[in-house]
């Protein structure tokens, strides 16, 4: 096991400096001018200041060295397009929004999914069960920003409840995007704990447990519910990467000053060192995430990890 | 923890398809026996068959309508301009005054275009990736998997807009590209995985001791029996496209007019959801219809491909 | 685990989120609760009497790239800057300069020497006072190449000045040069390269504005932090969460502080329209802007809608190398119907434009051509007349535009009008950084037609004029006549008023005049909407730049 992690670990720094390559390269790709923001051109004189002021007059390989040396030193540059920061502060005032909003939003899909799969899993076939999956798919299967918008519409605005239309600043301001964000999740957990459940409550080993007079909680309990969490956590590496780079719509519509906001607008704008650092920071999330999965499906089920290795 | 060494779980991520038994021969013979089966296992599960015959029809709606409908899907008349729905127009007119039936056919065209194709580019990609990965095995596998660690980090939305970009404007196959270059990271896995397991099997070895060349046993052996995880994850994969391209008219990056996606309408509709309700709701409900109605069928295959399930 | 014991954990789960959510409601916290009125003074009581409470918050939009004076380039920033720092002069509403920190101005006889003289009593936050110097040094700090401001070419009629800014060796030497000086510390005295009488005006943008020099020297970039930073105006920034809230107050010490009745300004920053216009119903902002033209027509009928014209002309224009003849131009200009296109798109009262300077610009009785190719409600008949004499007419039109919704929709409208002129359109949609590249200018090949706006800078209509000069960056039509040039050298010479209105006359008529070249095809003049709530109403308004002076918002009662 212990092997396995620091193999695992290693791994990761080439896979930083491809992740880095292959953004430095498709942003140069594209074309777009970072410093002309309207129609408005850019004088010449000013068009060189700028460039000069940025590094960007060097020729892309010194670029991308001079960007990977700062990398290194944690120095993620200057903003192109917000004259006034830099990347380091971007992340440090917003990636913590981001975080919290994705993780409370996986908490609420993991809790609430696990309980309504394993409900439904236990009385397959029933209106109960049809009925909680439709409902849940429902809301994974309508489009992000009308469930924002719907959302803000009743309980901010027509239902009177007590929570803020926008912001990130009250508890309560945080329940509604929270739940807009953590639904699909949700959906997806449900469904896959319900299958897996049903899956194992098949299986011979339970019937037998069940023969032997094995008490029924127990026997879900722990055989049960146990197997079904594999594909869930197996699912949770990537939505949690998901969840927190993949919020743009829900902090755009509830005006949230998380990351995902800055992302799309910088990739929009040619921001080239806010996307790059954003990149890299996300990748190396994602990659954690993935690893933690890993290790903990090393530890669930020791017959896959060779496989996985 | 005890759990049955026959029942091995599939090391992948949907992780809720168990394998299909695999023979002592894995002749075809067999095999279609197994289909019939499932076929019937299949027509059992009420929501399944219920799920599957809306599919169907919902595609049937958008081939047929608009060569039937007396509308023009792109004529321009501001009298008409966002009405709710009446005897004239069932679903209303758009803020053009366009007959919103006539557009929701148009738009599902694109809408299930784009997901079917970009739904089997990325089966593509993704079966000869994970195979190869998964078969070949050893350093080559070990690379492609923290390649595709790599290909993981990099972030959904933002990546598909760069793609977007690079090809300038925004049409039909643009979309379908890219949505599939960022979305074939967990087929690829999902198929190594099972590609991975079924090597171990005695037929396959078998086979290859026998001297059979590696295109005959993945062809042959191999992928057939992978079959069904891939039936399975066409209709896994599809709201997730059909969503992503959503998500990507949200950004502005939607297809360019007058053609148009349920995405993009839905997004369209969105500000006016106060005045004309009916704008937004017609498309939305055509996406998560079709949405539910991929995965009440998926998961209806799962439990007819699976002989364990169900026999109740 | 029993059924049942699952049962009673979900059901709790939702029962108790229910009861937090609604048994805690209502708690006030910081102004962001839902409620109605928890942010404004207004209360139930006799109209027209000011409020006790002189708060508002207002919806700024976007998160302000900068609130450098040197480098904020957009709307959101300049609106902010100037209500926080003190300007040598200010607009009246006719847009005539009216003193401000300068309390007069003298010009010479060849206009090309400008003398301010400054109060007295202009104060930094920290107490330094406000001098001549201060402005001499933010100028020339705007102006220098290290800091590559991109308002640096605002300062280009200054002796010097665009030379400095383009220097690349020996620069110290060149910033001498410059010709701004503090003779001492209430006299600023400017040197221009040609008399330009609009140059008062121009001071008025906040790119003129004065940084108070230790402050920048100490904190480097970071100097605009609520921290960090030092103004001198009306109102001080208190607090600057990024993307998330700009907080204002009055500030004491400014010399006419008196005068100002507004004590607080909360901001917001909500860049989606739909939220917005949700926020402001449940009471969380009272004022925003950003309104879906969607729900303009809901809004408009309610007491909160206000609207403004503003200094910007909407256009399409032609590439003149690729739809080359006149007629064929004028014909689409023709087919255009600019009233539906307002009244069922747009939404928001936008004048339709009758030439290419917008309404509203000093001089714009004598400078406006009434154009005969711009006709309100299209003229679809005498367009296909028009077609008919182009001899090999372009069929095969590509129009671009960048991925706006509003953008979008107005080139539906005119791709069916095109359509009927026997045109086959193509829409070509780009994300606004390529679509910048796109037009250049030079403009790309593949571009016939594409969509653009100006929005001025400064309120003289050389502004608009001088965009179509051959050389000008910003003509990506390719219409290039040396007599339109000539006639745009000639009215920068030109100080009187009149005799210059006369020459942008002239100027509108070689271009979409009767015989003009028609470049390209103007659809409409700008407004700016908003939602305000009564109680600011008639005190809160927005000229011609989107601009509010917050000095004279009084928060009324009802």
């Amino acid at each position: 096991m212990g092997t396995f992690i620091i193999r695992r670990i290693v791994w990761t720094i080439p896979v930083i400096l491809l992740v880095i390559f292959m953004t430095f390269v498709l942003m140069r790709q594209i074309a777009g001018n970072p410093f002309r923001t309207s129609e408005r051109n850019v004088p010449e004189e000013i068009q060189r200041n700028l460039e000069r002021k940025f590094g960007l007059d060097k020729p892309w390989y010194i670029q991308y060295v001079t960007y990977v040396k700062n990398v290194a030193t944690f120095d993620l540059g200057p903003s192109l397009v917000l004259r006034n920061r830099d990347v380091n502060d971007i992340v440090r005032e917003h990636f913590p929004r981001s975080l919290e909003l994705g993780g409370l939003a996986f908490l609420f899909a993991f809790v609430v999914g696990i309980l309504v799969g394993a409900l439904s899993g236990l009385r397959a076939n029933s209106a109960l069960d049809y009925g909680a999956m439709f409902l849940s798919n429902v809301g994974y299967a309508l489009p992000s920003f009308l469930v924002a918008t719907l959302f803000i519409y009743f309980f901010a605005l027509e239902w009177d409840l007590g929570f803020p239309t926008s912001g990130w600043t009250t508890w309560q301001s945080k329940v509604l995007p929270v739940i807009a964000l953590g639904l699909a999740p949700m959906a997806a957990f449900a469904r896959l704990v319900r299958g897996t459940m049903l899956e194992t409550l098949q299986q011979d080993y339970i019937r037998t447990a069940k023969a032997k007079g094995l008490r029924w909680r127990r026997v879900v309990g722990l055989h049960v519910l146990r197997n079904s969490l594999i594909p869930v956590i197996t699912a949770a590496g990537p939505t949690l990467g998901f969840l927190i780079t993949g919020s743009f719509v829900i902090e755009q519509i509830f005006a949230i000053p998380g990351i995902g906001r800055y992302y799309v607008t910088a990739v929009t704008a040619r921001d080239y060192s806010v996307v790059m650092g954003l990149t890299v920071l996300l990748a190396i999330i994602v990659i954690l995430a993935n690893l933690f999965v890993d290790i903990m499906y090393g530890i669930l089920d020791p017959r896959t990890r060779d496989a996985r290795a | 923890m005890v759990v049955n060494p026959r029942e091995a779980p599939t090391p992948a991520i949907a992780g809720d398809v168990a394998l299909l038994p695999s023979g002592a021969a894995g002749a075809p013979l067999r095999q279609s026996n197994l289909w019939r089966d499932a076929l019937r296992r299949y027509s059992r599960n009420r929501a399944a068959v219920l799920a599957g015959s809306v599919f169907v029809l919902l595609l049937l709606f958008v081939l047929i309508f608009p060569f039937v409908s007396p509308y023009d899907s792109d004529k321009i008349d501001f009298a008409l301009k966002a009405q709710g729905p009446s005897l004239s127009h069932p679903f209303g007119t758009d803020n053009f005054g366009r007959d919103l039936m006539t557009r929701t056919a148009v738009g599902g065209r694109v809408s299930m275009g784009i997901g079917f194709g970009a739904t089997l580019a990325i089966l593509l990609i993704g079966v000869a990736y994970g195979s190869i990965s998964g078969f070949v095995g050893g350093r080559l596998d070990n690379g492609m998997m923290r390649l595709l660690d790599t290909l993981y980090g990099l972030p959904y939305l933002p990546f598909a807009i760069i793609v977007t970009a690079i090809f300038g404007n925004v049409t039909f196959w643009t979309m379908v590209v890219a949505l599939s270059i960022v979305s074939w990271f967990t087929t690829a896995r999902i198929v190594r995985g099972q590609i991975i397991t079924l090597k171990e099997n005695d037929y396959v070895r078998a086979a290859r001791a026998v001297g059979a060349r590696w295109y005959r046993v993945l062809g042959r052996h191999l992928l057939p029996n992978t079959l069904g995880v891939l039936i399975i994850a066409i209709f896994l994969e599809l709201p997730g496209v059909i969503l992503g391209e959503a998500i990507l008219s949200f950004i502005g990056l939607g297809i360019s007019p007058p053609d148009a996606s349920w995405g993009q309408m839905a997004n369209d509709g969105r500000t006016a959801y106060r005045i004309a309700p009916h704008i937004i709701a017609v498309p939305s409900i055509a996406i998560a219809t079709l949405i539910l109605c991929a995965n009440f069928v998926a998961d209806g295959l799962r439990d007819a491909l699976d002989p364990r399930t169900k026999e109740t | 685990m029993r059924i049942r014991t699952l049962w009673l954990m979900l059901a709790t789960l939702v029962a108790s989120l229910a009861l937090v959510a609604t048994g805690c409601g209502g708690s006030d916290d910081g102004g962001d609760a839902a409620g109605t009125g928890s942010s404004s003074g207004s209360t139930e009581e006799q109209t027209g009497g000011e409020a006790a409470d002189q708060t508002i918050t207002i919806n700024w939009g976007t998160e302000p790239p900068s609130l450098d004076p040197g480098l904020a380039s957009d709307t959101t920033s300049a609106n902010i800057l100037l209500n926080i720092m003190d300007p040598l002069v200010k607009l009246d509403d006719d847009l005539k300069p009216v003193p401000s920190l300068a309390e007069s101005w003298d010009i010479s006889e060849d206009g090309k020497t400008v003398t301010f003289n400054l109060s007295t009593e202009g104060a930094w936050t920290n107490g330094d006072p406000v001098t001549a110097k201060d402005f001499e040094y933010s100028w020339k700090r705007t102006i220098s190449p290290e800091l590559a401001a991109d308002y640096a070419y605002q300062f280009y009629g200054i002796a010097g000045a665009q030379d400095y800014n383009g220097c690349k060796a020996n620069c110290a030497a060149m910033a001498d040069k410059v010709g701004v000086k503090a003779v001492d510390d209430q006299t600023l005295e400017v040197t221009l390269t040609t008399p330009q009488p609009w140059f008062i005006q121009q001071v008025a943008h906040h790119s003129f504005l004065a940084v108070h020099e230790p402050t920048i020297k100490q904190f480097g970039a970071k100097w605009t932090e609520a921290a960090n930073i030092v103004t001198n105006g009306p109102f001080k920034l208190e607090t600057w969460q990024h993307n998330s809230k700009i907080d204002i107050v009055k500030s004491e010490e400014w010399r006419d502080a008196a005068n100002v009745k507004l004590t607080r300004v909360n901001g917001r920053m909500i860049s989606d329209g739909t939220t917005a216009v949700q926020a402001f119903e449940a009471g969380e902002v009272d004022v925003t802007g950003t309104l879906p033209p969607e729900e303009i027509p809901r809004l408009k009928e309610t007491e909160d809608y206000q609207q403004y014209p503003g200094l910007g002309t909407y256009t399409y224009g032609f590439n003149v190398k690729s739809i080359t003849d006149v007629n064929q131009r004028k014909a689409m200009s023709l087919a255009i119907n600019r009233r539906e296109i307002i009244d069922n798109i747009a939404q928001a009262d936008q004048l339709p434009a009758t030439g290419w300077t917008p309404e509203g610009m000093p001089g714009y009785d004598t400078i406006n051509p009434a154009s005969p190719w711009l006709p309100e409600n299209g003229d679809l008949e005498q367009a296909k007349t028009l077609m008919e004499q182009v001899s090999s007419p372009k069929k095969d039109i590509t129009l671009l535009l960048n991925d706006s919704p509003g953008h979008r929709d107005i080139a539906v409208a005119v791709q069916a009008a095109w359509k009927e002129l026997g045109l086959n359109v193509t829409i070509k949609q780009q994300e606004w950084a390529q679509f910048l590249e796109f037009i250049g200018p030079p403009p790309d090949k593949s571009i016939d037609v594409y969509r653009y706006g100006w929005i001025g800078d400064y309120v003289d209509a050389i502004n608009f004029l001088e965009l179509w000069t051959c050389e000008s960056g910003n003509n990506s039509t390719n219409y290039c006549d040396p007599e339109y040039d000539k006639l745009v050298e000639d009215a920068r010479k030109t100080q009187d008023n009149d005799a210059r209105y006369e020459i942008y006359a002239e100027l509108e008529d070689k271009l979409l005049g009767e015989d003009g070249a028609v470049p390209m095809s103007p659809i409409y003049f700008y407004t700016y909407v908003q939602l305000e709530r009564p109680s600011v109403q008639d005190t809160l308004n927005l000229n011609l730049l989107d601009q509010s002076d917050l000095t004279k918002v009084v928060v009324t009662e009802g």
